[in-house]
């Protein structure tokens, strides 16, 4: 493989699996905001209105931001009644061929989550909420998780390539999957 | 084109792609995505994003990645251990006591955890081997641990009816209560099957000699406080969530915490177990959400064209069809897709389309949610497409190959049919119990 692939899956895993490795973290976000949601409202009886929320926006970064890692690990779930019993490089083949699936669902999320983006910032939008927050922030870093997953994917195909052609490129973490 | 024609045209493009072993959520965000362009052209590249704000608004999917945090730190508190040390002590004399002791063990899992993989993690590290130390039948014991891990969904607390309620529009705590009893009678079911089977085949699952379970009875009586944190567990997380004290998903917060307490406890919770555990956390539940996000968009779609009408012409106007050989058409059909397609998937798409169906022909949308759970445990569990087969495999001992998976189920499955029979026959076994509580409020 040419250098510049290399040097582009070198960095694009690592990208990918920091931004997973925060992102891991937010399920204590998600926990710590909603556990204090009901100790306020039931205990001290201060209901705060922004908990469930916070804790929407918190679950949207997770999935978002974690996509790109789980993939690069190989816990997205694919029927292998075929797949399974293929060889490494014959898997390599069927992932080249149905790439095309990945990259084009991937590409339309992230066309839409631009357009959707441009949109929150031209008109300020804000939730229609008592706490009423700016959906700018979260729309912004769904745009930077599924950029991620996209190059991530990209990745996984030259990956692929040089599977096929037999000489893998090195990397750590990668697991078969499920 | 007509509207059947695409929708066939859609569920055969995805059948034949998820062949190739291209992930799931590729797949049905592919076909989604595709035909929305082709139906509605270019302004219709959004919709697969639109999906993420009607992710957005179910946030009771919050107790999705919450229980499976909470499956994994319960796996590995060491709760588990003692539940099961109990159980052998207990039941260990019987023939084929230790497999009951793993149903018991199941279920009380199932009532802390609302998804199966916590019992699939526990049932597989540490009833399987033990059973299989002991002579027990591999088939026997790995069709035993899929079952009873298939309770998870079943038993308050559950995911799937999260999801159901979600879409069904129905109260969850109603749901998860008409899931109690149902959950306990396919227990006991399981159970006498185990019981009648070692009975007329005694190899199958050997007793435990006297002298490894002899103990003095109050020896006895004290392994019995095993069961104290998990009803802790369930009391603070189910019971404060039924009583109305606590929301949904403040409910799930609070059995997350409690369990990360009780492994604290336990002295269980180390920077290995909780790094496994955060990781384990984020790819399971980044799998699902991506597979809800891309069914959303394929299930939009679906909508857009009009399925509802288009299936409801079929059953009712061009079969002819009574209320009941609907919906025995509607499991029949959910079962055969559950085989094929991927279960979380058949959920959003399928059950936006039978759920109105069924509330128009009269029959009660709860009951219909514990028939719909109960579908989705023999689909979990239904090869060549079911989750429960794929943690088992990643999970399960050597010895234990692949056709004994397949094959272990077999009797299970026979088992839950009868179970779901008897579901739909006589509703009043998951109607009692939410409707007894309404009673009371």
């Amino acid at each position: 493989m040419p250098k510049p692939i290399v040097l582009y899956v070198k960095y694009v895993d690592f990208a990918s699996e920091k931004c997973g490795r925060l992102a891991m973290l937010l399920v204590f976000v998600m926990i710590g905001v909603l556990l204090l949601d009901a100790v306020t409202r039931n205990i001290i009886n201060f209901p705060l209105s922004w908990c469930v929320e916070m804790a929407q926006f918190t679950m949207a970064a997770y999935y978002i931001l974690g996509g790109p890692y789980s993939m690069q690990m190989g816990d997205h779930v694919r029927m292998d009644l075929v797949y399974d019993r293929c060889s490494e490089k014959t898997k390599a083949i069927l992932d080249i061929a149905t790439s095309g699936t990945l990259l084009f669902y991937l590409s339309c999320l992230l066309f839409g989550s631009v357009s959707s983006t441009i949109y929150a910032i031209e008109t300020g939008q804000r939730k229609f909420s008592m706490w009423n927050p700016s959906m700018i922030p979260i729309k912004l870093i769904m745009v930077f998780g599924i950029t991620l997953m996209l190059l991530q994917a990209i990745s996984m195909l030259f990956k692929d390539i040089s599977k096929a052609r037999g000489q893998a490129i090195t990397h750590e973490g990668e697991q078969p999957t499920v | 084109m007509s509207h059947e024609l695409i929708a066939i045209t859609m569920f055969a493009t995805m059948l034949v792609l998820m062949l190739t072993g291209q992930r799931v959520f590729a797949v049905i965000g592919f076909v989604g995505a595709a035909a929305a362009a082709l139906l509605y052209g270019e302004g219709a590249i959004e919709m697969p994003f639109n999906a993420a704000f009607k992710l957005f608004n179910w946030y009771p999917l919050l107790t999705l990645p919450l229980f499976v945090y909470m499956g994994y730190i319960l796996s590995e508190s060491g709760i588990a251990d003692d539940l099961y040390k109990a159980f052998h002590v207990w039941f260990g004399g019987l023939k084929g006591g230790l497999a009951v002791g793993t149903i018991g063990l199941m279920v009380v899992i199932s009532a802390m955890n609302g998804l199966s993989v916590a019992g699939m993690a526990i049932g597989a590290t540490i009833a399987l081997p033990e059973m299989l130390k002991r002579g027990y039948d591999k088939i026997m014991i790995t069709g035993v641990i899929q079952a009873g891990s298939s309770l998870g969904i079943l038993v308050p607390p559950s995911v799937v009816l999260v999801l159901y309620g979600m879409i069904a529009r129905q109260p969850v705590s109603q749901l998860w209560l008409a899931g109690a009893v149902p959950g306990l009678m396919m227990a006991t079911l399981f159970v006498i099957y185990i019981v009648v089977r070692c009975r007329m085949q005694p190899h199958l699952g050997p007793a435990i000699p006297e002298d490894e379970r002899d103990m003095p009875m109050g020896e006895k009586l004290k392994l019995l406080r095993a069961g104290i944190i998990p009803f802790l567990i369930f009391f603070f997380m189910t019971g404060l969530f039924i009583m109305g004290i606590t929301s949904l998903v403040e409910s799930s917060a609070v059995g997350a915490t409690s369990a990360t307490i009780a492994a604290l406890v336990k002295r269980r919770l180390n920077k290995d177990v909780m790094e496994q555990t955060l990781r384990k956390t984020l790819g399971i539940s980044c799998m699902f959400l991506w597979i809800i996000l891309a069914a959303l968009c394929f299930g939009a779609v679906f909508d857009g064209i009009g399925a509802v009408r288009a299936i409801e012409s079929l059953f009712i106007t061009r079969w002819d069809l009574s209320p009941w050989e609907v919906l025995i058409m509607m499991q029949l059909s959910y079962i055969f897709m559950g085989m094929f397609l991927d279960d979380t998937a058949m959920l959003v798409i399928v059950a936006p389309l039978y759920v109105p169906l069924i509330i128009a022909l009269g029959f009660d949308p709860i009951w219909y949610g514990v028939l719909y759970t109960i579908t989705c445990q023999i689909a979990y569990m239904t090869p060549p497409f079911g989750y429960n087969l794929f943690l088992m495999r990643a999970m399960a001992p050597k010895e234990i190959s692949l056709p004994d998976i397949y094959r272990s189920i077999i009797p299970f499955v026979a088992v839950m049919t009868f179970g779901l029979m008897i579901v739909m026959a006589f509703p009043q076994v998951a109607l009692w119990l939410p409707e007894y509580v309404r009673g009371i409020r």
